[in-house]
């Protein structure tokens, strides 16, 4: 039978909305669609697929390579192979997918942002976001597929009836890899996702060194200073302060970018921000295509002028 | 303990104007720098330490061009103490490809390993799949977003991994098994040119890809380049410096974050 597998993620009792774009893609692809899930007491839209597959595991076995592998086993045994089988680009879907991939002898293409029905090719993103390939799997095989956050949501179209409901128990809990528990984030006294007005610094402010100015400018302008990723990873500032899906989502006023080139993962944290105004000195830094207003400069060269003209 | 570390030497394009050439066959990076793969930076840094403490070997592995040599004298320079190219002229977009010629590589060559690291994707192609790929087709254990190690024992490893939102697990993993190691789990030791210089003196072993062919396992095929599809885009302001920084301070005001 000709299917796409949806493998759904479900994190401390939520049925992630990143999950949509997923049922979307599959959607697209115009498949029988199959939604494989984990037990739990979550809500779940019930015409959201032809057919939800209950796994009788918890969350946390659910989203295990090792587990997953062998429940999907499970269920090829029955339907066969299907043609897609579908992940999000997250975390845990960064892990399983490629996991999939070897396991069972199948192409995988990550990150799929777009997909044109006609050509059956899928669009990827290289040099974060600077380029696309458009990819096929060869010789039109199966194929394992990661969906970005935000792509295909708007194709997820409701169907008429309720999904039919499986159950797949049995499951063999593997020994080779095994939950312990949940490690939440230190607690911290200031929250960005209470500002009004964050002011975000990126790899592009060069070093440490930088990081007062910006902390000065910040304070003159009565922002509350956040970072992505390379910031916080090089410890330039602390964890609770960075934005994006490893970090926090923020929704402030003014979103304002000094030296982010707008990675997906950056974007999917502040793209809701009322005001996005980014500054960044590379005319094709893909964060123009998000902001609402953008400065082509040195960051360094606008921070001087802001404290300048603010100084009076 | 031996760790195997996978380098990848990758085009640094944060900052480069990048070009489509021959109709998307291929993108132009002939004038951009090429650098280590920042998450294999913090993989080689970690294994380093591991085996710094432990006890055991590090052996860097790179495929690629012969140009890739240089992040395997970087690994040494850190503190490994091997380095293999798995010499391609081609590059291998598919990670797949690049996995089992990675598993033919170690059966062939018998290279003894406790643990392999790879980073968690390259910073070009973001695949992020060869560390998964190759851990199930050596049918080993995997975890990837790896943040910590916060225990080696004999038989196991302790890890935490990194979710959505600052949330991590941790996770009991049965040695050997395959980690891919997310960015700031450490705080990399700074290289410098002179460290890179007598890294050179260390003998790499280089190897040819194609002693290794891979069985015909299904693939995916790159079509061509394209750029991005625009969206809205950014209403950009423009003049000299000092009118650019007037009107952001202008924006602040009308939406009241700032008087
Ligand atoms: C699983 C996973 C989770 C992730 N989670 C997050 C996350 O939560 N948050 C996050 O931010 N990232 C996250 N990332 C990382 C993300 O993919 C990018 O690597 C990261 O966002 C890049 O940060 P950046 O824009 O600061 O750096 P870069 O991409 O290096 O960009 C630096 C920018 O600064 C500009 N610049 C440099 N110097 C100057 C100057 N003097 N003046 C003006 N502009 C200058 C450059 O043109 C460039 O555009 C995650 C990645 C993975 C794989
Ligand atoms: N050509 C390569 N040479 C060495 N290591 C590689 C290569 N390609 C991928 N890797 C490793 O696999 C990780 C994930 O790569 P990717 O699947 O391409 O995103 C990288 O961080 C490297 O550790």
């Amino acid at each position: 039978m000709s299917y796409a597998l949806i493998v759904a993620e479900v994190r401390r009792g939520v049925f992630e909305e990143r999950n949509l774009d997923s049922v979307g893609l599959a959607a697209l692809l115009g498949k029988e669609t199959v939604l494989f899930v984990p037990e739990g007491p979550y809500q779940i839209p019930e015409k959201i697929a032809d057919t939800i597959v209950r796994a009788k595991t918890a969350e946390e076995t659910f989203l295990n390579p090792l587990n997953l592998t062998k429940m999907l086993e499970q269920i090829f045994a029955g339907r066969g192979k299907p043609d897609y089988l579908i992940f999000t680009q997250s975390s845990s879907g960064m892990e399983c997918a490629p996991y999939s991939a070897g396991f069972f002898g199948l192409p995988v293409i990550t990150d799929v942002s777009a997909y044109d029905k006609d050509k059956g090719i899928f669009y990827k993103s290289y040099y974060s976001d600077k380029v696309f390939g458009e990819f096929k799997p060869a010789g039109g095989a199966a194929v394992v597929l990661t969906v970005r956050s935000g792509s295909f949501k708007e194709c997820a179209a409701e169907r008429s009836v309720a999904a039919k409901i499986e159950e797949l128990s049995g499951i063999a809990e593997t020994e080779g890899r095994v939950f312990i528990e949940y490690v939440e984030e230190e607690k911290s006294d200031i929250d960005i996702t209470k500002a009004d007005f964050l002011l975000s610094v990126g790899r592009g402010i060069g070093n440490k060194d930088e990081i007062p100015a910006y902390e000065d400018l910040a304070n003159k302008l009565k922002a509350v200073l956040s970072g992505s990723r390379p910031v916080i990873d090089k410890m330039w500032l602390p964890k609770p302060r960075q934005v994006g899906t490893s970090g926090k989502t923020v929704k402030p006023k003014v979103y304002l970018a000094m030296g982010i080139s707008g990675a997906f993962q950056h974007i999917a944290g502040m793209k809701d921000s009322d005001c996005i105004i980014a500054v960044n000195k590379d005319t094709e830094a893909p964060i123009f295509q998000y902001a609402h207003f953008g400065i082509i400069a040195d960051i360094h060269k606008v921070r001087d002028k802001l404290k300048e003209i603010v100084n009076g | 303990m031996n760790i195997l570390v996978f380098t990848k030497r990758v085009a640094a394009t944060q900052e480069e104007e990048l070009r489509i050439r021959d109709e998307g066959a291929a993108v132009d990076l002939s004038k951009v720098p090429f650098k280590i793969n920042d998450w294999d930076n913090y993989s080689v840094e970690e294994a380093v330490r591991i085996v710094e403490k432990e006890g055991g070997t590090v052996t860097a592995i790179s495929i690629g061009d012969a140009e890739s040599d240089e992040v395997l004298r970087r690994a040494i320079a850190m503190g490994a103490k091997d380095g293999f190219l798995i010499e391609s002229d081609a590059v291998m977009h598919d990670p797949g490809a690049r996995s089992r010629l990675i598993l033919n590589f170690i059966k062939k060559e018998n290279v003894p390993f406790d643990v392999i690291f790879t980073g968690v994707q390259s910073e070009d192609d973001q695949f992020g799949c060869v560390g998964g790929i190759l851990g199930a087709i050596l049918g080993l254990p995997y975890s990837s977003m790896v943040i910590g190690i916060d225990a080696i024992e004999k038989d196991h490893m302790i890890i935490r991994r990194e979710l959505e939102g600052g949330l991590q697990e941790r996770v009991k993993l049965a040695v050997p098994c395959v980690l891919s190691i997310q960015s700031g789990i450490n705080e990399p030791r700074y290289v410098s040119i002179m460290g890179i210089r007598k890294a050179s003196k260390v003998e790499r072993k280089v190897f040819k890809a194609a002693d290794y062919p891979a069985e015909n396992a299904p693939g995916i095929e790159i079509v061509r380049w394209t750029y991005p599809a625009k969206k809205g885009g950014a209403t950009m302001l423009a003049g000299e410096l000092d009118v650019m920084c007037g009107q952001l301070l202008g924006i602040l005001k009308e939406k009241g974050v700032y008087q």
